[in-house]
């Protein structure tokens, strides 16, 4: 047991320096965008596991808490001259507060229901930034002003800057997960996940503790949203709350594997670099042939390996396991 | 000032008879299977496009291709219940909302691909056609799509209350377990009951292509549309479907009408959270699950 935990470390460590290094060794600027966007999608994946993964609250309206972190930064920073980094953190508070009001609706439905009330809510938000031109620069959206580089601005002259950003977002959400899963609320959340009433007969407060999740979700979530408009220097409604964002941070975990630390990572790397040889092969402007891919993926996990490939790894694991182990049986038995 | 809310009303009616097609699928589907097809909204686009290809290559009319468009919705249905829905149905929500969430978009994705997002209309002698009543507008095509609608949906509450396969239907809905007691063969309920949802899904695509433009995200505007009717009708429930979608389609008639052209899809949103607020339940106030 004990050396199983140092050989976690070491590959732990290990994993860290090569993700450290890596934009040191790859120079493409190619290259470093997609691993942003790798580590950005599997940031707002795990995000996203906190509550559809461990309590298998399925939301495919997350948009909503992307957009509103991504608004209350540009609006800080653009009408107020306030750095990103603080509209970063107000952004995640608007997000959390937010989701009281939307979780106190949704949670009203259970299963497909709620996941329609989820989109239904950020699809609202969207339209409620498209009609409101006056506080939010409407339909057009707006450019976030170029300041060259600027770090107290998150505003950086490299791309290798945003990646160690994400980076670090990535690494705060897989150690909150990592937290929560080792913590009471991780085998409550896992608890309202596997069966909700039987969950409240034995005494969880499932309301509560889906009400707590929801905020911590959406509070990560909505850092994604900031960190993306500083990256892409642009907002408005129709990228900020984008329903392919809901849509992409449940298919990265579910491909990944649900309820699993390292799922929305190994989901988001499989599924980013299928959609990065797809578009170098077929050239950027197929339109439809990512989402047809990830959807014949999505359907693939589903009808074969519904425990994503987290569990799929797990499984090849345990079987070789008992393959070592079943000799030595043998040999011992009279 | 009353006409005007009456032509809104008309107007309202005339969509609605479609919407409550589409949600009839859904909560038949809910009711019988115990799913909810996020895909509706993508059959009604298919269905769509195969009238719009039926009438530019073989000049059939898009309410003749409705005996087209039916089968072919049908059987795809029995196919996708038996070999993909029936594999994931069980206690877990999980795979059962994926599945259909991911068939939603595969078809729209790949009707994106093959189709190009260019909208397709199909013109008819009566499209631009018009009855004039008082100072009232009521277009032929729309009065004829809600009429064939609501001949539709009789027709499936007749079908569910006298024949034996229907009543089969009620009963494995009803209580699945004493359902296969009785010797009633669950697989072939289902596959039946979801091929029917989306022979309707196909109806509605025929009747609405008169009138309406095919493109592949067609389908959102629709399944949106009956899932708020769904939960307003009280899950499962057909007649409660069928008017909560017509009283949907004069809301958003109402909308349009009253607060911009743009405002249709802000009050459907608002009816749905007003639901979700105050009658999580339904009108009908029956349960949630």
């Amino acid at each position: 047991m004990m050396q199983g935990s140092s050989l976690k470390i070491a590959g732990l460590v290990v994993l860290a320096i090569v993700l450290i290094a890596l934009p040191q060794v790859v120079k493409s600027s190619f290259a470093i965008d997609i691993f942003i966007r790798i580590l950005l999608f599997s940031f707002i994946g795990a995000a996203w596991n906190l509550m559809g993964g461990y309590a298998k609250q399925l939301s495919l309206g997350h948009a909503a808490y992307f957009g509103l972190g991504a608004y209350t930064s540009t609006i800080m920073q653009i009408d107020f001259g306030i750095s990103p980094w603080i509209g970063m953190a107000a952004g995640g508070v608007v997000a959390a507060i937010a989701s009281l009001p939307i979780g106190w609706l949704c949670f009203r439905l259970r299963g497909p229901y709620f996941t329609i009330a989820t989109i239904a809510t950020a699809q609202a938000l969207m339209l409620i930034f498209l009609k409101f031109r006056d506080f939010a620069w409407g339909a057009e959206g707006t450019t976030i002003p170029n300041l060259g580089s600027s770090p107290l601005m998150m505003q950086f002259e490299t791309k290798a800057s945003y990646y160690y950003v994400v980076l670090g977002l990535l690494a705060l959400a897989l150690f909150i997960t990592h937290k929560i899963e080792q913590s009471w609320m991780g085998y409550y959340l896992v608890a309202i996940g596997e069966d909700e009433d039987a969950a409240g007969a034995i005494g969880v407060n499932a309301p509560r503790i889906k009400r707590d999740i929801y905020m911590i979700s959406a509070f990560l979530t909505a850092l994604a949203g900031t960190f993306y408009t500083q990256y892409i220097y642009f907002i408005d409604p129709a990228t900020a709350f984008s329903f392919n964002i809901s849509i992409e941070a449940a298919l990265v975990s579910i491909v990944g594997g649900i309820g699993t630390l390292w799922g929305p990572v190994v989901g988001t790397v499989l599924l980013e670099t299928t959609s990065a040889l797809l578009q170098s092969w077929l050239g950027s402007t197929t339109g439809g042939i990512q989402l047809t891919v990830y959807a014949l993926i999505l359907t693939a996990v589903i009808l074969w390996r519904p425990t994503g490939l987290m569990g799929f790894a797990n499984e090849v694991l345990q079987r070789r396991r008992e393959r070592q182990q079943a000799p030595s049986r043998a040999r011992t038995a009279p | 000032m009353l006409e005007t809310v009456a032509q809104a009303v008309i107007n309202g009616l005339l969509i609605g008879g479609i919407y409550a097609l589409v949600s009839i699928g859904v909560t038949l589907i809910f009711g019988v299977v115990k799913i909810v097809n996020f895909a509706q909204g993508e059959f009604v686009m298919i269905g769509m496009y195969i009238t719009f290809f039926l009438f530019s290559y073989f000049s059939i009319d898009p309410l003749l291709s409705l005996f087209i468009s039916m089968p072919v919705l049908f059987v795809l249905g029995a196919l996708i219940q038996h070999f993909l829905i029936r594999r994931v149905l069980g206690p877990n929500d999980m795979p059962q909302i994926f599945l259909t969430f991911a068939l939603s978009l595969l078809l729209l994705n790949l009707s994106l691909l093959l189709f190009s997002a260019n909208y397709r209309t199909v013109h008819t002698f009566y499209s631009d056609e018009a009855f004039h009543i008082g100072g009232l507008y009521i277009s032929v095509a729309k009065l004829i799509a809600f009429v064939v609608a609501m001949v539709l949906s009789g027709a499936l509450w007749v079908f569910l209350h006298t024949t034996d396969l229907g009543k089969a239907m009620r009963a494995a809905s009803q209580k699945p377990d004493v359902a296969v007691l009785m010797g009633i063969n669950p697989n072939r309920v289902f596959a039946v009951a979801f091929g029917m949802a989306l022979a309707l899904a196909g109806a509605a695509g025929s009747l609405l292509m008169p009138f309406y433009s095919a493109y592949p995200f067609v389908g959102q505007v629709f399944v949106l549309m009956a899932f708020v009717a769904v939960v307003l009708g009280t899950l499962g429930n057909v007649i409660g479907a069928l008017v909560a979608s017509l009283m949907m389609g004069v809301a958003e008639s109402l909308g349009i009408q009253f607060v911009g052209a743009d405002s249709g899809q802000i009050v459907v949103f608002a009816m749905l959270l007003f639901t979700l607020a105050f009658k999580p339940n339904g009108l009908g106030g029956g349960r949630v699950r």
